[in-house]
C-alpha cells in the first residue's frame, strides 16, 4: 500500500490563482473605466454636499470642512478595494454546485478563494493612483505627516482584513441557505451606516456612537480614516490598531469555525 | 492488487421532510422532521489497475454518490473504501493527486481564461514537471486536435471543444484513475467518437484505470468489457457485457425483404414486430429457434429477396433490466 500522505504545501498554485484573477479582471476594461469615473463623480458630489451642509451648520471641532472633504475622498478611494467582495466566488460556486470540482483538486479550497480574490483586489488597488490624481482636479485633500501616513496604511490593512472576514462569513452562510442576497443587503446597510464610509462616526449622536464603536464595522473604514484626518491622535494609535487587530482575530476564528462546519456539511450531506 | 476496493459501501442522506404548500413551508421553519434516504446500499466492487469499467444505472440509482465517495468529497455512512491504497475522505488531498475527473455537465476549466492558461494553472496545482507537461500537452493537442483553440477563452468554446479541453485537463497530471461522469452528453457523433477514441487510447497506452458513468450505452459498448449495473443503491450486475447479452438478449430480429407484397405475413415461432411495405421484422427467441430454421420456415411460404439478423441493442437489454430487475440465468420471457 502506498503511504497516505498529503502532498507538501506549495505556495505556487495560489500565486498562479491570484495572477489569473488579475488577468481576468483586466479583460473587463470597460469596467475599469467606469469604476474610476464613478469615483470621480462621487468625490465631486460629496464635496458639494459637505460644503453646503457646513455652510448652514457649525462645524464639529474634530472635523473642519477641509478635514471632512479629505475624509470623504480618502474613503471613496479606500472603497475601490474595500467594496470588493473577495470571496463572492464561494457563494457562486455553492450556488452552482461547482464547489465539488474544487474539492476534487489537491488544493486548500479557502486559500484558493482568498488567492483568487487577492488578484482582483490587487488589480483594483492599482486603480487608486489614477483615481487619486484625477480626484485632485476637483478637491484638495490634506496630506498628513509620515508617522500618521504609515499608521494609516497599517490601519487600512487591518480594516481590509476585517471586511474580508465579514464577507467570507456571509458567503459561508450559503453552505446552508444557498441564497444570501437579502442578508448581504442588510449587512451592506449596516456597514454603510456603522462603518464610517459615508458619514464619520464622530458626528453621530452619543448613543449611536456607542453602538457603532462596539461593532466590528467601525474597524473597517472609520479607524483608518480618523487616523488619517488626525481625529485619532498619535498617543491613541496603539489602542486603535489593537482594537482592529482584536476584530481581525475574532472574525478569523469565526471564519475558520463556520468554514469547517460548512465544508463538513458538503462532505457529509453532499451539498 | 486491486486499485479500487469498495466493500459494503453505504451512504444515507438525511433531509428535511416538508409538508406541501405554504403552510408546510412555514411549519418547516419551526419544527423539522428528518427523512433518511439510502442513496448507496452496500455496494461492493473491486477494480484492477488498467481496467475500464462502465458504471451504469438509471437516474437516482446512486452512481454520482458512489463517484463522490471515490473522489473523497463525500464520507460514506458505512463500509470500506480504498482508492490506490488511500482512504479518500481521510486524505482528500493525497487522493486528489491520484485521480482525474471529467464531468460532462460541469467544466473544471477556468471560464474567462484562454484554454492554454487553464492548463498552465493545472500544471501548477498538480506540480507536473515542466518536461512532462510539455510532452503531455503535445500528445493531447495531437489526438484531441486542441491546437486550433488553445488561445480561445473557454466561455467561447463549443461544447465539443470544451469537452476535449476538459479531457486534456483531467489527464495532464497522469492520474492513476479517471472518473468520467457522462462525458459524451450532448455531443454530436463526431465529437463523441473523438472522445471515445481518446478514452480508449489513454486506457490502453497509459494503463489508466477508468470508471465511466454514462447513459449512452454506445460508450460502454465501444469501450468497456466489464460493466457494473447499479439500481436503487444496489449492484445488480457485475460482469462482462457479453454475458449480459447472452442472458438477456434472448430475442433477435430477422428482417426479411419479400419479393412481392403478401397481404398477411405469419410465421410459426416468430412474432411480427413491424412491417414497412415489403420489409417485415420478425422477432424470435434464439433458444427456441435457430435463425437458420426460421429462414427456412419463411422461404417455405414466401418469396424473399434479402434477410438480415439484428442482435438486440444493449439499450433494450438494459432498459429491460431497469424495469424488471436482474435475474441470474433468466430465460427471456417476451417483454
Amino acid at each position: 500500500m502506498t503511504a497516505a500522505r498529503a502532498p507538501r504545501f506549495r505556495l505556487e498554485p495560489y500565486v498562479q490563482f491570484a495572477k489569473k484573477a488579475m488577468a481576468r479582471e483586466a479583460t473587463y476594461r470597460f469596467d475599469v473605466f467606469t469604476t474610476v469615473a464613478s469615483v470621480l463623480v462621487r468625490v465631486y458630489l460629496l464635496r458639494m454636499v459637505w460644503v453646503a451642509l457646513y455652510a448652514r451648520n457649525t462645524a464639529p471641532k474634530e472635523l473642519p470642512l477641509h478635514a471632512i472633504i479629505t475624509y470623504s475622498t480618502v474613503a471613496l478611494l479606500m472603497g475601490l478595494v474595500m467594496d470588493i467582495d473577495q470571496t463572492r466566488l464561494l457563494h457562486d460556486k455553492l450556488h452552482s454546485g461547482g464547489i465539488a470540482t474544487d474539492f476534487m483538486k489537491p488544493i486548500v479550497v479557502p486559500f484558493y478563494l482568498f488567492a483568487d480574490g487577492s488578484g482582483e483586489v490587487i488589480f483594483h488597488a492599482a486603480l487608486i493612483v489614477p483615481s487619486l490624481l484625477l480626484a485632485l482636479l476637483f478637491v484638495h485633500i490634506d496630506v498628513p505627516g509620515p508617522l500618521t501616513l504609515v499608521t494609516f496604511f497599517a490601519s487600512f490593512a487591518l480594516g481590509y482584513l476585517v471586511g474580508l472576514f465579514v464577507n467570507f462569513i456571509l458567503n459561508c452562510v450559503a453552505f446552508w441557505t444557498l441564497e444570501i442576497h437579502a442578508m448581504q443587503l442588510i449587512v451592506t446597510w449596516i456597514t454603510d451606516l456603522f462603518g464610517g464610509e459615508i458619514i464619520p462616526l464622530v458626528i453621530f449622536p452619543a448613543f449611536l456612537q456607542k453602538i457603532a464603536f462596539a461593532l466590528p464595522f467601525a474597524a473597517m473604514f472609520s479607524t483608518p480614516l480618523l487616523i488619517y484626518v488626525g481625529a485619532i491622535p498619535p498617543e491613541r494609535y496603539a489602542w486603535a490598531l489593537g482594537v482592529q487587530a482584536f476584530w481581525v482575530v475574532v472574525l478569523a476564528l469565526a471564519s475558520t469555525v463556520i468554514w469547517r462546519a460548512g465544508a463538513k456539511r458538503v462532505i457529509v450531506q453532499g451539498g | 492488487m486491486a486499485i479500487i476496493e469498495a466493500v459494503g459501501l453505504r451512504k444515507v442522506f438525511r433531509s428535511i421532510e416538508r409538508q406541501p404548500g405554504l403552510r408546510g413551508a412555514v411549519a418547516a421553519l419551526f419544527s423539522r422532521t428528518f427523512v433518511e434516504k439510502v442513496a448507496v446500499d452496500g455496494v461492493s466492487f473491486s477494480l484492477d489497475p488498467g481496467e475500464l469499467v462502465g458504471y451504469i444505472g438509471p437516474n437516482g440509482a446512486g452512481k454520482s454518490t458512489t463517484i463522490k465517495m471515490l473522489t473523497g468529497i463525500l464520507v460514506p455512512t458505512a463500509g470500506q473504501l480504498r482508492v490506490a491504497g488511500i482512504v479518500p475522505y481521510q486524505n482528500r488531498m493525497a487522493n486528489a493527486t491520484n485521480i482525474g475527473v471529467v464531468f460532462g455537465q460541469r467544466s473544471q476549466l477556468y471560464w474567462d481564461l484562454p484554454l492554454r492558461e487553464s492548463f498552465e494553472l493545472l500544471r501548477s496545482i498538480y506540480d507536473v514537471p515542466r518536461a512532462r507537461y510539455l510532452e503531455n500537452m503535445k500528445h493531447f493537442a495531437e489526438i484531441l486536435d486542441l491546437e486550433r483553440f488553445l488561445g480561445t477563452p473557454v466561455r467561447q468554446l463549443s461544447l465539443g471543444e470544451r469537452m476535449r479541453g476538459d479531457f486534456a485537463a483531467a489527464m495532464l497530471h497522469d492520474p492513476k484513475i479517471v472518473f468520467l461522469d457522462e462525458p459524451t452528453i450532448g455531443l454530436d457523433v463526431i465529437a463523441k467518437e473523438a472522445i471515445r477514441e481518446f478514452i480508449a487510447a489513454v486506457n490502453k497506452e497509459r494503463g489508466t484505470t477508468v470508471i465511466l458513468t454514462t447513459h449512452d450505452l454506445a460508450d460502454v459498448e465501444r469501450l468497456s468489457r466489464r460493466i457494473v449495473l447499479i439500481d436503487e443503491g444496489v449492484v445488480i450486475y457485475d460482469g462482462s457485457l457479453e454475458r449480459l447479452r447472452e442472458e438477456y438478449g434472448t430475442h433477435r430480429t430477422l428482417v426479411v425483404t419479400l419479393a412481392e407484397s403478401y397481404p398477411d405475413v405469419a410465421v410459426a415461432g416468430a412474432e411480427v414486430e413491424g412491417r414497412d411495405h415489403n420489409t417485415v421484422r420478425l422477432r424470435f427467441n434464439r433458444r427456441e429457434l435457430t435463425a437458420e430454421a426460421l429462414i427456412r420456415r419463411v422461404t417455405e411460404r414466401y418469396q424473399i429477396v434479402d434477410v438480415q439478423i439484428v442482435e438486440p441493442a444493449i439499450d433494450d437489454i438494459v432498459r429491460r433490466i431497469y424495469l424488471e430487475g436482474y435475474h441470474e440465468g433468466v430465460v427471456g420471457a417476451p417483454s
